[in-house]
């Protein structure tokens, strides 16, 4: 059994289809890539999965919940936690706080707790601190911590968005192109970050990504989008050979 | 580890622990109790009449009430404008206990503070209430949700008897250790109560800030999206950030109708919301400080404005009322001026005041 199961998802907007009948299956522990032209539907499709869009129809299945119709904050409980593509950080606080916020969930203690705060609050909260802390040094932000988030350059506010998402503790860690708009240094950077997070922290990554070059080179599965439709999935090299892909990236001659 | 308590000269927390403090030297420990320890001893010392201790009771209970505003719009984002209704909903809580026992009857003289916390409840379940439209509608339309919920409230205490129809409810005198409190005392004895409460919900701020039921409320603000699947749900946090404000708006209803003996519909208008509205703002949105410097800033200058008006009675008509025209008029250009020149508020030369001092006296 798949750890998260997509089946025969269509998702429309008026006439318009985004995705139509599109089955996916990614397995526990390895780096799957969704891979595609511009507009083919990898960003609707991460959407589905994080609770953002609703499938008009088919459904998505994590181990035996069913989360085809959660909102996203459901999904996030469930242990599926996603970094945008374009930022979505709280700008206006530190990257601490930021981190700080993503472990809501995980976070038990009372309102009175809170108002109080000595006693068990405090302590959650320092306990909570110092598992941001674990990430802070895994993702190597220990000097910007203190820092605005809006205030830093692009390449780190991307590294804090992936950040953010591994500080919820996921079981999937779903990417949407965290290296684009990067230079040669910091993708090499983020490549090394996520093979990090499949190996060293065991998390299942759903990667989103433009540079085939990367893709092609960390992935265990790939799955191929084009107007919506799977055409090609399998390991790298399945998918190197496959004529539809080549078609669709390449052109006819 | 540095051995000095009391000028920090860097960052020596060894525990999370630590940095978790309220106060981060012994000298802003002492420097803060110092300055309780004034606050709670001048009365005793200086004696106002009760009209001026009545204008700091006034202001007291603005503190409360703009603590609540700051928390739903500084701190969650979410523009409220019936502020005051809610304030309104404290007051008639213990209004309705007044009509219903008799403004002397002992749950109100002698349970004072079970009522007050009572009237806060009151104002956090309404708050919660008029919350709901927060979980679809955003901006200025939820904005306009709260406004239609000012004129409900006001249309419903003009049209019941049971509310006198906004006239004036009696409220009876409390009880304290020592007996009534007279007429004499009054204002000094609310001057220390109000005090207290504000001192608590203060630290209350201070502490739900440091915890997730604080940046959850930040969260919303800055970026509903990213809070949603940051796991929070934005929806709830929205009514959660209105009923924490009605709990405040709630308890400053009581205090208002203790203070004043008497609940009348003209102290919860919309020029009172709006009035609230400009006091959050002055003082600096989103900070906890600015709850403190904006109604003092606000009700100083209608003091001004009065007695300005006063003088200039004497070299004009007696037909001219100019204290009418001048009262909105600068209350409407210090908002203005405020967003124009210093949109963070007071509470930002505050911050930039302090910074000053770090660097001129050489603390390091």
């Amino acid at each position: 059994m798949a750890h998260l199961n997509v089946s025969d998802v269509t998702l429309s907007f008026g006439g318009l289809k985004a995705l139509s009948n599109v089955d996916m299956k990614i397995e526990p522990g390895l780096i799957t890539s969704i891979i595609g032209p511009n507009g083919a539907g990898k960003t609707s499709m991460l959407n589905c999965i994080s609770g953002f869009y609703h499938p008009t129809q088919g459904n998505i299945f994590y181990k035996e919940k069913e989360l085809t119709h959660a909102s996203p904050h459901e999904v996030s409980n469930m242990g599926i936690s996603r970094a945008f593509q374009n930022l979505e950080l709280f700008s206006g606080l530190s990257v601490l706080d930021n981190l700080l916020l993503a472990r809501h969930q995980n976070l038990k203690y009372s309102f009175f707790h809170a108002v109080w705060f000595y006693g068990k609050a405090s302590r959650v909260e320092s306990e909570n601190r110092g598992y941001v802390e674990d990430v802070i040094d895994f993702m190597e932000l220990e000097a910007y911590r203190k820092s605005l988030v809006g205030n830093l350059s692009y390449g780190l506010q991307k590294k804090v968005e992936v950040a953010r998402a591994l500080t919820l503790a996921p079981d999937i860690l779903l990417l949407d192109e965290p290296m684009a708009g990067m230079n040669q240094e910091e993708k090499e950077d983020i490549v090394r970050f996520v093979m990090d997070i499949q190996k060293e922290r065991h998390i299942t990554v759903v990667l989103v990504e433009h540079d085939l070059g990367v893709v092609m080179d960390i992935s265990d599965r790939i799955y191929v989008l084009d107007f919506g439709e799977v055409i090609g999935s399998g390991t790298p090299e399945e998918v190197a050979a496959d004529p539809k892909v080549i078609e669709a990236y390449i052109g006819e001659d | 580890m540095s051995a000095n308590t009391w000028l920090a000269t860097g960052n020596f927390f060894t525990t999370y622990k630590q940095e978790q403090r309220t106060f981060l030297t012994s000298l802003d420990r002492t420097f803060f109790t110092f300055f309780l320890v004034i606050l709670f001893g001048w009365p005793l010392i200086f004696e106002l009449g009760n009209k001026n201790m009545l204008v700091i009771d006034n202001i007291l209970i603005a503190i409360v009430a703009v603590m609540g505003l700051n928390l739903v719009t500084g701190f969650a984002g979410l523009i409220s404008i019936g502020h005051a209704a809610f304030v309104g909903i404290g007051a008639y809580t213990l209004a309705s206990f007044s009509r219903t026992l008799g403004d002397s009857h002992v749950l109100i003289t002698h349970f004072w503070p079970v009522m007050i916390i009572l009237s806060g409840v009151m104002g956090a379940v309404f708050g919660a209430i008029v919350g709901l439209p927060a979980l679809r509608l955003k901006h200025l339309y939820l904005a306009i949700a709260t406004l239609s919920f000012q004129m409900i409230f006001e249309w419903t205490i003009q049209f019941f008897t049971f509310f006198n129809q906004g006239q004036t409810i009696y409220i009876g005198r409390v009880a304290w250790l020592t007996g009534q409190v007279g007429r004499k005392d009054h204002y000094l004895f609310w001057y220390f109560i109000i005090l207290t409460i504000v001192v608590l919900l203060g630290f209350g701020i201070r502490n739900i800030m440091k915890t997730r039921y604080g940046r959850s409320l930040v969260a919303v603000r800055d970026n509903d999206r990213a809070a949603d699947a940051m796991g929070m749900n934005p929806g709830l946090t929205k009514v959660y950030a209105f009923a924490l404000a009605g709990f405040f708006a709630g308890v400053a209803g009581a205090l208002h109708a203790y203070v004043y003996r008497g609940v009348g519909f003209e102290s919860f208008t919309l020029h009172e919301s709006i009035g609230y509205l400009a006091m959050a703002i002055v003082g600096g949105l989103g900070t906890l400080n600015g709850s403190f410097w904006g109604p003092v800033a606000i009700k100083f200058l209608d003091l001004q404005v009065e007695s300005l008006a006063e003088i200039s009675g004497q070299y004009l008509p007696s037909g001219m009322n100019i204290a009418t025209a001048l009262k909105p008029l600068t209350f409407g250009l210090v908002i203005v001026l405020f967003l124009m020149f210093e949109p963070r508020g007071i509470a930002n030369w505050w911050r930039i005041t302090k910074s000053y001092t770090k660097l001129w006296p050489f603390r390091y």
